[in-house]
């Protein structure tokens, strides 16, 4: 966000910090508060009527959780939560709009992150059909070590297989031939990449495609 | 409920090291098929370019067999599908 767009913000933002799994939104609910991430990342799920749940976007850095809700009152369509914790920045939505009635760019820059989400959507929604449990996990993995800037994720198979949509098996047989390989290295809720080289030929070409930065650019936004 | 642990086998065993507590071994044939279909649906990935001569063991805790899958019934494992 351009700098003099952001300072319009700036009086209103707070700093919180938010462990992995916490729930920021659920399906239906109004959206009071919008959330920028600052280093940690936001899933965003569909819940099946089983309670399952499966990904079908991520919210990093570039972008924030409920940012159109400064177009007006919004509610969320899927559950937010956090997929990995750390640092964020947060307003209330009511601010935020107002805040947005009076300047174009912060309502440019909604439309335009929108964009970007709207097509970061669709090709997890394609992986989720196309692409095998194996890749997946890959794009999975490099895409979160990414978002933290650190090779060393701290999660559990159980909390990886529902975010691909998978049995738990599927995820532990995975990893145990990843690691045979020296792909990773997995111990007690922590995955630590060793190969990146390697992951990026397992991973499936979502993850080049989705990258945070690349994304808009491939879309010629300009966030 | 009881363990149950899902090995894959090929020329070498790819463990299930954390195994999944189901009621029966009805149960244990149901996740078995899901794993399965989950493990081959557009390829093998990390596991194998072909899913020729793998089985899946399906296993009780004290590691004696119940039942085993082929796992090309599933999916061929054609890297391009």
């Amino acid at each position: 966000m351009p700098a003099n767009t952001l300072a319009l913000l700036e009086p209103d933002l707070r700093e919180v910090s938010l462990e992995q799994g916490a729930v920021l939104l659920e399906p239906g609910e109004l959206i009071e508060n919008i959330y920028f991430p600052l280093t940690g990342l936001i899933s965003l799920l569909v819940i099946g009527k089983d309670g399952n749940f499966i990904e079908t976007s991520t919210v990093g850095r570039e972008g924030a959780v409920g940012l159109h809700s400064g177009l007006g009152k919004r509610r969320s369509f899927t559950r937010a939560s956090a997929q990995i914790g750390g640092k964020f920045s947060t307003i209330r939505a009511a601010r935020f709009e107002h805040v947005a009635n009076g300047s174009a760019p912060i309502r440019d820059v909604i439309l335009r992150y929108t964009e970007v989400l709207w097509a970061q959507t669709q090709q997890i929604a394609a992986c989720n059909a196309m692409h095998g449990a194996s890749a997946r996990l890959c794009r999975w993995l490099l895409q979160s070590a990414d978002r933290i800037g650190s090779d060393e994720v701290r999660l559990t198979q159980e909390f990886l297989a529902q975010m691909l949509g998978a049995r738990r098996t599927t995820v532990t047989l995975l990893a145990q031939r990843m690691q045979a390989t020296g792909l990773i290295r997995y111990r007690r809720g922590r995955i630590v990449i060793l190969d990146r080289k390697g992951l990026e030929a397992c991973a499936c070409e979502c993850y080049h495609v989705m990258h945070d930065e690349k994304l808009p650019r491939a879309l010629g936004v300009n966030l | 409920m009881p363990m149950y642990y899902f090995n894959l086998n090929d020329d070498e065993t790819v463990v299930d090291t954390d195994g999944t507590d189901l009621p029966d071994v009805g149960a244990a044939r149901i996740h078995a098929t899901g794993v399965a279909r989950e493990l081959t649906s557009n390829g093998g990935g990390i596991l194998t370019q072909s899913w020729s001569g793998w089985t899946m063991s399906v296993q009780d805790a004290h590691g004696t067999e119940l039942f085993s899958l082929t796992m090309s019934d599933f999916g061929d494992g054609d890297p391009e599908k």
